[in-house]
């Protein structure tokens, strides 16, 4: 018989690293060398966490498979279980069940210009891809990265862009809703931003994720500048317990978010009803 | 192949059965109320109602379900595997609560991704089904392609009362081929006129069933009605107590919690959930996709028989018509379908 699909594997805390006042970044290492060898996964991809004595939730990779050495998460703390993870310290064993859903079509993207749009920690949806597309760095043209936060101390990965700048043709445009003392970036919401920074259609795809309300509106910018339904991707947030269309919370229509998704096209979205 | 079988050697049977395997059947508990109940003795099978208060769902997909064990100490933490489950019989279900099983046994295989527990049990399980003599006025089951008080989908052995105090046993799965094989003593060969008989008693039973709904037109009429303001109205009368989708055969939908008792030691339960509660999709934080009674209701009927026939080819859905019975305010799924505009 295959493996209990509900089965997590065992892994360590390796290091935690506080982003924000409300995020925390982890690298977790499985215990058993042989799952490490075997468990892969592609940028856009999710995992299920399992703190053991709390329950499990679902996070995304942070880390694109090109630096695969651990596994890695960034996780606000919202509720009962992202609270029992902030506690977590080096050291402590969770379970880690996945890979699961849809990824990025990179591969249909080669030689593209790729917008990357984020609000708050939905950069940690997207650390993935952007990661993934500067260590593949030849295979597309200009890397833009638009990411929004509250406030300047809301940034999250601050110490990343340095090194994401390095990489030829990337740019990093930073804003905060709001400002302060010593901000170097803008200021103001990221739709505006996109709208003041009228960046080109021609050859591109935006990848967007944030919160709905960002969402929302980064996508009539997005419609607004020329892009077309189909060159808008994002990825979605539903409820889920299960990661394998099982459970039943997760649909859009007969979409499973967790099966079919979570990445999908604003032209595939358009054809679901507004239940996400 | 085709046997016969008198009440009498059924009781036998389930005696000899109870000695080797649980065997649940219809029987009175404390309160009287029919329920699927292990059998300590034959003579508690109540075969009179035609249909229990809930199904024989939950010996296979259990109401609540242990996962592993977990422990955690200083050396690491350790996850132990749940007993194997045991070999069971489900005696005297209904055709419509047989092919519930048939029903949820393809989403818990969906996409290669197989649900062990459900597939163990279900692996350990023989289904003894009985037609349907006299079917209820809630009844519906004829509306599905594969609908009958007589069909034979999901069970292992189906009896059918063709003549007084004798039942025509057909074995339908090499599960129920063994039953028979190793019970041989209590069945006889039927005869041509036996099966033929019950040609007659299909055709009686279905007589009875008086409402069948065009469910193909059903589908038509929903996809499109996702946007209709016929959901503005109709769920007003629901209460959301989720008792519809508690006793229904086909319902899955479930949750996956930790129950910890206390820093060591605790158990991952897989239990039942329902899409009638508003917690169901509600995110740590508050976004909700489905926030008002109107919604999850919607979301209900809409996957039971547009969405799941969009990935299964067929209804959520075996017209056993507990819901209906079960409904605190009278809400008759027929009607809430039929009506959809």
């Amino acid at each position: 018989m295959a493996e209990n699909i509900y089965k997590p594997h065992l892994a360590k805390v390796v290091e935690v690293k506080v982003e924000t006042v409300d995020i925390k970044s982890y690298k977790f290492e499985l215990l058993d060398p042989g799952v490490r060898k075997t468990f892969s996964w592609k940028a856009g991809q999710f995992l299920i966490l399992d703190i053991f004595g709390v329950g499990e939730t679902i996070f995304t990779f942070a880390n694109p498979q090109t630096r695969n050495e651990f596994i890695e998460c960034s996780i606000r703390k919202v509720g009962q279980v992202t609270e029992a993870i902030h506690e977590l310290e080096a050291g402590a064993i969770v379970g880690i069940r996945g890979p699961y859903g849809n990824w990025f079509p990179f591969d249909k993207w080669q030689g593209k210009n790729l917008l990357y749009i984020a609000g708050g920690v939905g950069l940690a949806a997207l650390r993935s891809p952007i990661e993934f597309a500067l260590d593949t760095f030849k295979d597309f043209k200009k890397k833009t990265i638009l990411y929004g936060a509250r406030s300047p101390l809301d940034i999250c990965y601050k110490d990343r862009f340095s090194d994401w700048e390095k990489v030829p043709d990337t740019e990093i445009i930073l804003t905060a809703d709001k400002g302060a003392e010593g901000w170097k970036h803008k200021v103001g919401f990221v739709p505006t931003v996109l709208k003041e920074v009228h960046l080109s259609p021609a050859d591109s795809v935006a990848i967007i994720c944030g919160p709905p309300i960002m969402i929302k509106f980064v996508l009539k910018e997005l419609l607004d500048l020329g892009f077309t339904p189909e060159q808008i991707v994002t990825t979605l947030e539903m409820r889920m317990k299960c990661g394998l269309g099982k459970c039943g919370r997760c649909n859009v229509k007969n979409i499973y978010i967790c099966k079919d998704g979570p990445v999908f096209t604003y032209a595939q979205l358009k054809e679901l009803p507004d239940e996400y | 192949m085709a046997y016969l079988i008198t009440k009498e050697n059924i009781k036998n049977l389930l005696t000899d059965l109870i000695k080797l395997k649980a065997v649940f059947a219809p029987k009175k508990d404390a309160e009287d109320t029919v329920l699927f109940g292990k059998l300590s003795s034959s003579s508690e099978w109540h075969g009179d109602a035609l249909l229990t208060h809930t199904t024989a769902k939950d010996k296979v997909y259990l109401q609540s379900e242990t996962f592993f064990k977990i422990k955690r100490n200083k050396s690491g933490v350790t996850i132990e595997d749940g007993p194997e489950p045991e070999e069971t019989v489900i005696f005297g279900c209904r055709p419509c609560d047989a092919r519930g099983f048939d029903i949820i046994g393809k989403l818990f295989n969906w996409s290669n991704f197989v649900d062990e527990y459900y597939t163990k049990r279900i692996a350990k399980t023989t289904i003894i089904c009985i037609s349907c003599e006299k079917p209820e006025s809630t009844c519906f089951c004829t509306s599905f392609t594969k609908g009958s008080p007589v069909n034979e989908t999901g069970s292992d052995v189906l009896l059918t009362n063709i003549k007084d105090g004798k039942y025509l046993a057909e074995s339908i799965t090499d599960k129920g081929r063994k039953l028979i094989g190793d019970n041989s003593k209590y069945f006889t060969e039927a005869s041509k006129a036996d099966e033929e008989a019950k040609v007659t008693f299909k055709a009686e039973a279905e007589k009875k069933i008086a409402k069948k709904l065009d469910l193909a037109e059903v589908k038509r009429k929903l996809e499109p009605a996702f946007e209709s303001v016929y959901w503005d109205t109709v769920h007003l009368p629901c209460v959301k107590c989720g008792a519809c989708t508690f006793v229904c055969p086909t319902c899955y939908c479930f949750d996956i919690t930790e129950k910890a008792f206390d820093n060591i030691n605790s158990v991952r339960v897989r239990s039942w959930d329902t899409c009638m509660n508003e917690l169901f999709t509600r995110m740590a934080g508050g976004v909700n996709p489905r926030t008002d009674t109107k919604k999850r209701f919607r979301q209900r009927f809409m996957h039971k028989f547009n969405y799941h026939v969009d990935n299964f080819k067929e209804e959520l859905c075996t017209g056993c018509g507990r819901c209906i019975k079960a409904c605190p305010v009278s809400i008759d799924i027929r009607k809430v379908i039929e009506e959809i505009r």
